[in-house]
């Protein structure tokens, strides 16, 4: 079987609020000085619910392919560490820029080149812009069925079971393969890579591949040409709160203020 | 105070007297216990010149047949030999150890400190007592014994005159001694509560104690019917010498015993005591007995280097097993150690996960390996031989089954366990091995330690979450220097001083209070990375050994030669492992540094600070690098302050909780060691509980709020620079 775990890499979502800023004009996010980009969480989940069914069925290849630029290759070695078999970067200027539209387009084209895929594990979301399109949109391209927010993924006898999370509960949906799961952090922590792991992952050479190595595409498709998406204005959003004090001379006063004026603001 | 050029001189005349105290203090037993044996020869020997020529003597076993004793004798020394053959071969299933070649004379005096002297049994005063009396008797009486032997069996004869007299004291005297050791070792085994020595309690204490006992008691009796046979009557001068069995043979006079009785009891009480001894010298082949052998020599073994060393691995790269997952990834020294434990449960005892109640007890973890060894090693040591798979032999897995996980993850590395064993045992190094095989070789570790772990690899730090930059302590301090290599010294605040909120405020005193010496320093600011310390404690070698490399070059680029660190964490990795990397700086904690700040003039510790306070010694700066006097110093040197010390203190503190990757662990077990301590710090009463370590701080300021809910009065814990910074008058303005 040949299972394909999508990864991104994005800006640390721990980086202190006092270092995170945005550049107005040009509507980006400008990196922090010395904070290196993470892969997604929610990316290093797929990988290990892909990597728990690997461990069972045995027979299974994984690939992990990013689409981004040369330093994704840090998050495509961490899923390799982690026990994927073979990493591809999707990389080209013309890629850059681009929307949850494009992104799930490329990838989409790089697994219809990959072949035979049997099953595509995605983050739920990724942990920068939290859309969660791009796993659906992946299956939309494809034409294959999705499950999203899985809690718990199989593959077993040809189907994909999926307990995906409801706000009440959870449903299991069975899918043909191939299908495309969005993993949620239910599932559980990603693994701890071992040491030996690490080092073969260090030794394994990633994989490239550029606008020219796909056939289907144009450069006007993808990145920011494709995009479908505009983005009007990026900001940081300022909360502002106000403090009022109830006065009384009592308890009881402060209490019945307090009711007063929580009905004049049509809270109560 | 002011202090003058003249105050300065003092405190160095001072320091040479305390240091001159301490080494006393040091030496003390070793000390007076040596020279008590010495005065007493000597003594006996001008007693004995004073008396009379006199022609005393006995005839050495004038009513039994030695030759049995030599039977005895040769089947006891191939016992010996026996034994150090199947223990040697076993050890060496283990790794090579080549440090024992390096720092011999260190060795050699070690040896003697601490495996003849006991320098280390004396810290438990009763035991040192019993221990010093047993041993030197059973010493004294194996000398008295061989002067029996040669006088009977070899040309030589020289137990006549004097010498014979003084011998008879000499040798009673000390088998006096030696029954008041075994009564205090039986008191303690029978008597005293679930004392420490019975938490793992076994036939052969019982048979070596009692066996010890009747040799004692028979020895006395059979001198005892000798006398009354030979010398009570014809020469009662010389039986006053063995004073004890000469009050023994009085009693055998006032039952009016006949000769032939008196024969045969001497006859039967001769064997008893022969049998026994021999019978009790094979434990030291099967029993703990063997630690009077195994203790000097695993003093030898000792580590010369600090004790805050961790073992590099190197070529990590090329290991097929990372740290150590089964018994012969140990080296043979860690083998031969296992050997050496006496189960006297002093590692236990100070141990602070087990003071909590947390599933670690240093002496159990080393007699569960050393059970597994024995159970494991010749399997290990026959598929050597055949050429089989020597991992597949092993039942069971000594790392998860035979030491719990869990077990090995509630250390501290405070080494509390390390100093306190009297047969020299190093129980850290072997916990980490294991650990490193449970992080590199398994992944396994809980989730606590694993995101630290993450975050050191993708953040260079371990504090997840954290909202802070390492430039957040610099708002409000006006022009920070960055260290360019023209400074003097680099200020290294570290991750827990600059990304730790209630660190802050150390963080700025000291930066302010270094400032104000007038010294030259600079800071790296958004530069700084961690150094690699939870990484090595955590048991991930591997990640240790990428940070480390990285800020060593850093430092080198930056021609950094003198640090100044307010973790003492940072100063232990920096001292005493960075040169494991070629990476040799002058390394001052910040106690050291303001110590000397103000024994130079340069700081002026003037206003009064009214409290009590209590002072808690970190780990790291206490027990593993020895620095108990600066801090106290400093502390000394604030007028108004009194200390209060916590009974648990100094070499004997008790750890915060928070060492050994602890600071990002969950805790497993009854009670949480910071809750502990915070106890022990209310129970002084003081105002205030100060410490050098910003994980200490951390865990006081969680530990206290929860044993103490009412804030009134309550303790508060404080940085020894937060508590300074106050004595002193706005010290920018020093500057």
């Amino acid at each position: 079987m040949h299972f394909v775990i999508c990864a991104k890499q994005i800006p640390d979502p721990d980086t202190p609020p006092s270092a995170f800023k945005i550049d107005e004009t040009k509507n980006e996010v400008v990196p922090a000085p010395g904070i290196s980009p993470v892969l997604s969480q929610f990316d290093g989940i797929a990988a290990e619910a892909a990597l728990r069914i690997k461990e069972k069925l045995g027979d299974v290849k994984i690939t992990v392919i990013s689409l981004g630029k040369e330093s994704a290759q840090a998050a495509i070695k961490q899923v390799l560490a982690m026990g994927a078999d073979e990493g591809l970067l999707l990389e080209d200027d013309a890629f850059e820029n681009g929307d949850h539209y494009t992104t799930a387009l490329v990838l989409s084209e790089a697994i219809k080149k990959l072949g035979d895929v049997d099953a595509i594990f995605c983050g739920r979301q990724a942990a920068d812009w939290d859309m969660g399109q791009v796993g659906l949109g992946i299956a939309q391209l494809l034409e294959i069925p999705c499950a999203i927010i899985g809690k718990d993924v199989d593959v077993a006898d040809g189907k994909m079971t999926v307990q995906r999370v409801l706000l009440d509960g959870f449903e299991t949906v069975e899918m043909p393969l191939p299908s495309v799961v969005t993993v949620s952090n239910e599932l559980g922590e990603p693994r701890y890579p071992k040491l030996q792991q690490i080092m073969q992952a260090a030794k394994k050479t990633v994989n490239k591949w550029s606008l020219a190595d796909f056939e289907n595409l144009e450069a006007t498709q993808v990145g920011e040409q494709g995009r479908k998406l505009k983005l009007e204005k990026l900001f940081i959003p300022t909360s502002d709160s106000e403090v009022e004090i109830i006065e009384g001379e009592s308890a009881q006063e402060q209490a019945s203020a307090l009711v007063s004026r929580l009905k004049d603001a049509k809270i109560l | 105070m002011f202090i003058s050029e003249k105050n300065h001189k003092m405190n160095q005349s001072k320091a040479t007297i305390y240091s001159f105290i301490n080494f006393l203090n040091q030496y003390f037993f070793s000390f007076i216990f040596s020279t008590t044996f010495i005065l007493v020869i000597l003594s006996g020997l001008f007693l004995g010149i004073g008396i009379e020529q006199s022609t005393a003597s006995r005839q050495i076993f004038f009513n039994v047949s030695p030759w049995p004793i030599y039977l005895l004798l040769s089947v006891l020394t191939g016992l010996l030999v026996f034994g150090v053959i199947r223990h040697g071969s076993l050890w060496s299933i283990g790794k090579p150890f080549h440090d024992w070649r390096i720092n011999i004379p260190w060795r050699v005096q070690n040896t003697v400190r601490l495996g003849v002297m006991q320098d280390k049994v004396r810290r438990d005063k009763y035991a040192s007592v019993m221990h010093w009396c047993i041993s030197s008797s059973i010493i004294v009486l194996t000398f008295v014994t061989a002067q029996v032997a040669i006088e009977d069996d070899t040309p030589l004869h020289f137990l006549n005159g004097n010498y014979y007299l003084f011998f008879s004291f000499y040798g009673d005297l000390f088998g006096l001694i030696g029954l008041i050791g075994v009564s205090m070792a039986l008191y303690r085994r029978y008597y005293d509560d679930f004392h420490r020595i019975r938490w793992d309690e076994r036939i052969e204490d019982h048979l070596i104690l009692w066996g010890l006992f009747i040799i004692l008691i028979s020895g006395f009796f059979v001198e005892s019917y000798r006398i009354s046979i030979t010398e009570l009557e014809n020469f009662p001068d010389w039986a006053k010498w063995s004073f004890v069995s000469y009050v023994l043979a009085q009693f055998n006079s006032v039952f009016d015993f006949s000769e032939e009785l008196l024969l045969d009891m001497h006859a039967i009480s001769w064997w008893i005591h022969v049998l026994v001894v021999f019978f009790w010298l094979t434990l030291i082949v099967f029993t703990k007995l063997d630690h009077f052998l195994f203790a000097p020599i695993n003093a030898f073994l000792l580590r010369t280097d600090s004790p805050g060393r961790l073992s590099r691995i190197e070529n990590i790269e090329e290991q097929e097993v990372f740290g150590v997952g089964q018994i012969q990834d140990f080296n043979w020294k860690q083998l031969f150690e296992l050997d050496a434990c006496v189960r006297c449960g002093r590692c236990t005892e100070v141990c602070p996960a087990n003071i909590a109640g947390q599933p670690l007890s240093p002496m159990h973890l080393i007699q569960d390996l050393k059970s597994h060894f024995n159970e494991v090693a010749p399997l290990v040591q026959e598929a050597g031989n055949n050429g089989e798979d020597v991992r597949a032999v092993a039942t069971k897995a000594m790392v998860g089954e035979v030491i719990k996980e869990e077990t090995l993850w509630a250390c501290r590395t405070c080494g509390a366990c390390v100093q306190e064993c009297p047969v020299m045992i190093e129980h850290v190094p072997s916990i980490v091995d294991m650990r490193r095989f449970l992080v590199m070789d398994e992944a396994k570790m809980p989730q606590t330690a694993q995101a630290a772990l993450e975050n050191l690899e993708m953040r260079g730090h371990p504090w997840k979450g954290t909202a802070l930059e390492r430039t957040t302590w610099m708002e409000g301090l006006g022009d920070v220097p960055i260290f360019d290599g023209t400074q003097e010294f680099l200020y290294w605040v570290g991750c827990s001083g600059s990304l730790v909120e209630r660190n802050l405020p150390i963080t700025k005193k000291v930066f302010s209070l270094i400032q104000a010496s007038g010294s030259s320093f600079g800071v790296l600011g958004q530069e700084e990375t961690c150094n690699g310390d939870p990484a090595r404690r955590l048991g991930n070698e591997y990640l240790y050994q990428i940070l480390a490399e990285q800020l060593i070059d850093t430092f080198k680029q930056k021609n950094v030669q003198k640090v100044i660190t307010n973790c003492p964490h940072c100063f232990n990795t920096f001292k005493n492992e960075y040169p494991q990397f070629d990476g040799k700086f002058e390394v001052l904690h910040h106690t050291q540094f303001l110590e000397q700040a103000i024994n130079d003039g340069k700081l002026e510790p003037k206003k009064s600070i009214d409290l009590d306070i209590t002072y808690h010694d970190s780990c790291y700066l206490g027990r593993i690098n020895n620095e108990y006097d600066a801090p106290r110093n400093i502390l000394k040197s604030i007028p108004g302050l009194n200390i209060i010390e916590m009974d648990r203190t100094m070499s004997k503190g008790l750890c915060c909780g928070a060492g050994g990757g602890n600071m990002w662990q969950e805790e497993i077990g009854a009670r949480r060691v910071n809750h502990v301590r915070s106890e022990e710090a209310i129970d002084t009463g003081a105002d205030e509980l100060i410490s050098n370590c910003p994980f200490c701080i951390q865990m006081f300021e969680d530990g206290i709020p929860s044993v103490e809910p009412n804030e009134d009065g309550r303790i508060k814990p404080f940085d020894i620079a937060e508590v300074l910074y106050q004595s002193i008058d706005s010290p920018q303005e020093d500057n």
